[in-house]
């Protein structure tokens, strides 16, 4: 029982981690640089 | 860990304590540096040729500061210091500014400098504003001031600022998301721990979540938490205790005391240690989101401030960079530009854009001669200018910099807060340790009890809450009456300005537009006033000046919309003529303009001479005649009640005749009323109100009216007022509507509500949390939420004000 924990815990660090590298990935990319203007885009007209 | 001896940098020559970065010069001689940078720059200069440059004895020995400010000349500052009387001012920008304590040290060390007459620092975008005395202190002086502190100094454009703002911004982010990801895994494992406590566990197992607790919270006290141990230490260095220091030792203790927990197979508290720093990261990230959105205001002025300018010289044309247009320098600018500085116009007409000065987006005709602020734009046609003013002293940077004062100036609660803040610190630090002994020898806790009590004295006591009462309630006031056309020149005219009793308000100009309105249509020849207004519409459409816009829309208000004009022409300042669809030609314009044409004048016999008159003629024969004269601005009658709704008293001062000001007041229901008022009696009019005890609020848009403006409790002027109004006046309406002044009012009367309720707050949860942590009530995990949760309220009730109604 003990071992299945332990392997549960270190696949859901993994699991995390490659969130985590995404995240760092998408602020790098500037995804969270204007985060009011694109919900209005579709609204604009072109 | 044994202190290791001091040692000096082979190339910046600092003395150092920590671990050496070496390595062997070419000669085979060892060189010891404080950091890698230095060793790279070593080592360029030695493989340059140039290693001689370290045996210069007179090589004098440079600190840290002066490696941070030797990247200026006194010469590059220069470009960015604006002469202001005798005195001069500079702009910088401060990076490293994290709380307001980092505020409230920089202006005490930069204050103290012989020479400084005034600084301020706007917390919200990080930008010093000093005025010192040029004899006697030199910019580059305070530049090592900023520098010796620990902060590092840059003077101010607007590009740079934006730049620091995202890489702070993105740098809060992956801080703050990391520690978010590693919190989030570190709460299942703590709730685990918990039903392992109660439930009992594996001692095996419950090392193995231990240990992980310990790898996930490390990087989120060490990396996430990064930027309070920086402050902490900064804070130390210079004595100067600050919020950073309370959170970097509550995070800190938690974790060292677990650490310590774990070899000694206790109960660990990670989770404490990883909250404090994710809880706080969330106020900071909020907390900048409130500085972007007030900086926004700032940063619109300041991107409508053309960066380059065409210089026309001997040899052609060169484009320059804005800032190097000098006084006198001819400049071309082309249609659709805007004008880069102040200047005259010495060759061309043009129409002008000057919606970002008056408000008024219709252009108007510019001929030679005339002057032409900086930011409005050139509508019709290329012209040849002359530059009058330096891009520093242009109207735009004058209005950017009223704005910036206005984030920079701080109520008197504000210093209150700070002198709070000051003694705070050190007395919660002490009141820790004395929690902490006496339990331990008193009551004879365990030491793990007794720490973990002086924990939660440090943690609640964060005086987050207290930090940002002042500042969020007064940035969001200043921001939401930016965004509603008020701009308020300094925090503290916000608490005066709620305080004010007495309205006066000046006629011309301020209560009246100062422009033309229709009193009076004339028809003769048998036109109706229907033909006549048809026509005019449709010719006077296509002119730009005020008059002709006056007569649209009076025609417009009566329904009649413009047809199409074939050949038009517009003669500067005498009148326009114009063709119908019908094939009838219309002339519009003064008397002189009409008889030059041709035009009979004979019926035109009777018209008030104190209205201006505009004659139409239609084929040559004259048709109608309007009058035009001053008329109400608007919002008048509705400042008027408004203000009268507050209970407030009203009063009309001008310089006009006591009729005409006593007509006008009767219009908007002011019942007193002084006419033929000199500067001097206005003046008078308003110190004496004010020696008998009332706040007054002075309304006025006109030379006359600075002197009252100036010893007004507050003034206010609107934007197409005289410069030395606006640079009088501490509220600046921008647009035409008067009715702006009472929302200003209001909200200056909320701001100072949420102001008063944010600081009860923060004290409140001081006074009630303290006992409570010292009696060891409260651990440390409620404490940093309920931290947390105090800063984010008054946060929250500060943004209340973002939503405040012009009109509601």
């Amino acid at each position: 029982m003990d071992e299945s924990l332990i392997i549960l815990i270190v696949l859901s660090l993994c699991l995390g981690a490659g969130c985590w590298l995404i995240f760092i990935w998408a602020v790098k990319k500037g995804q969270f640089e204007d985060v009011e203007k694109p919900k209005h885009r579709m609204l604009d007209d072109d | 860990m044994s202190a290791l001896p001091e040692r000096i940098c082979s190339h910046c020559g600092i003395s150092f304590r920590w671990k050496a970065v070496s390595s062997s010069g070419d000669d085979g001689s060892q060189a010891i540096f404080c950091c890698r940078g230095c060793q790279g720059a070593y080592r360029m200069i030695c493989d340059a040729g140039l290693g001689s440059f370290y045996d210069r004895s007179e090589r004098a020995t440079p600190t840290v500061a002066e490696a941070a400010t030797s990247s200026y000349t006194e010469r590059d500052l220069a470009q960015h210091i604006v002469s202001d009387d005798d005195l001069c001012r500079i702009d910088v920008l401060v990076s490293g500014i994290t709380c307001p304590s980092c505020v409230w040290l920089l202006e005490r060390m930069l204050g103290r400098v012989p020479g400084v007459e005034y600084v301020s620092i706007s917390y919200s975008g990080g930008i010093a504003s000093l005025r010192f005395d040029p004899e006697r202190v030199a910019p580059l002086e305070l530049f090592s001031v900023i520098a010796r502190l620990g902060y590092s100094p840059r003077p101010y454009s607007a590009d740079q600022s934006e730049k620091e703002a995202r890489r702070e911004r993105d740098d809060l982010l992956l801080r703050f998301g990391t520690a978010l990801f590693l919190t989030m895994q570190l709460m299942a494992y703590s709730y685990a721990l918990y039903a392992g406590y109660f439930q009992g566990m594996g001692e095996g197992m419950k090392q193995f979540l231990q240990y992980v607790s310990l790898l996930v919270t490390t990087p989120v006290v060490f990396y996430s938490g990064w930027p309070f141990i920086v402050g902490a230490w900064r804070s130390l260095k210079t004595a100067a205790p600050g919020m950073d220091l309370l959170i970097a030792m509550g995070a800190l203790s938690a974790w060292l005391y677990s650490v310590w927990a774990l070899f000694g197979g206790q109960e660990t508290y990670f989770e404490s240690a990883a909250m404090i720093v994710t809880f706080v990261l969330i106020g900071r990230l909020l907390e900048l989101s409130v500085r972007r959105r007030a900086m926004s205001g700032i940063s619109s002025l300041y991107a409508a401030a053309p960066q380059r300018a065409t210089v026309v010289g001997v040899g052609g044309n060169r484009t320059v960079e804005v800032d190097e247009v000098r006084p006198g320098d001819m400049l071309l600018v082309r249609q659709g530009e805007r004008f880069p500085v102040d200047c005259l116009i010495v060759e061309g007409e043009t129409e002008v854009d000057q919606s970002l000065a008056t408000g008024e987006s219709r252009p108007v005709l510019f001929v030679s001669g005339d002057d032409v602020r900086s930011g409005c734009v050139n509508v019709a046609a290329p012209v040849t200018v002359q530059a009058l003013r330096p891009a520093g002293q242009s109207y735009l940077m004058r209005v950017a910099s009223l704005v910036q004062m206005a984030q920079a100036g701080k109520p008197d609660l504000q210093q209150l807060a700070d002198r709070v803040s000051g003694w705070f610190v050190p007395a919660v630090i002490l009141l820790a340790l004395l929690v902490c002994a006496g339990r331990l020898l008193f009551l004879g806790e365990s030491a793990a009890a007794a720490i973990m009590s002086a924990l939660s004295v440090v943690l609640i006591a964060c005086p987050c809450a207290m930090g940002l009462a002042v500042p969020a309630a007064v940035l969001a006031g200043c921001s939401r009456s930016a965004s509603l056309g008020i701009i308020l020149r300094g925090g503290d005219v916000i608490e005066r300005l709620a305080s004010v009793d007495t309205a006066l308000f000046d006629k011309t100009g301020t209560i009246t537009c100062g422009l033309p309105g229709i009193i009076r249509l004339e028809t003769y020849a048998g036109y109706d006033a229907a033909a006549v207004l048809q026509a005019a519409a449709t010719v006077e459409e296509q002119a730009s000046h005020p008059i002709a816009r006056a007569i649209v829309r009076h025609a417009a208000e009566h329904g009649y919309q413009p047809e199409s004009c074939r050949d038009f022409r517009a003669i500067p300042g005498r009148g326009i003529s114009g063709v119908l669809p019908n094939g009838e030609r219309v002339l519009c314009g003064s008397r002189s303009f009409l008889r030059e044409q041709g035009v009979s004048l004979e019926v035109d016999s009777r018209y008030d001479s104190a209205a201006t008159a505009v004659l139409i003629a239609i084929d040559g024969c004259l048709a109608g005649c309007f009058l035009l004269s001053d008329q109400l601005r608007e919002g008048a009658r509705g400042v008027i009640s408004g203000l009268a709704a507050e209970r407030m008293d009203i009063c009309l001062i001008s310089g006009d005749h006591q009729t005409t000001v006593d007509r006008i007041a009767a219009e908007i229901g002011v019942s007193s009323a002084f006419g033929g008022m000199t500067p001097d009696q206005k003046l008078a009019h308003a110190t004496e109100l004010q020696q008998r005890g009332r706040r007054v609020l002075m309304v006025g848009d006109g030379v006359n009216d600075a002197p009252a403006l100036a010893s007004a409790t507050v003034s206010c002027s609107l934007s197409g007022s005289s410069d030395i109004a606006l640079e009088n006046a501490d509220v600046i309406i921008t647009g035409d509507d008067l009715s702006r002044i009472a929302t200003a009012y209001r909200i200056s009367r909320a701001t100072m509500t949420i102001i008063k309720q944010n600081l009860a707050w923060a004290f409140v949860y001081n006074i009630i949390g303290i006992p409570l942590a010292m009696t060891g009530l409260l651990t440390p995990v409620y404490a940093a939420v309920a931290m947390t949760a105090s800063s984010l309220l008054v946060s929250l009730n500060s943004l209340r004000l973002m939503r405040f109604k012009h009109n509601g």
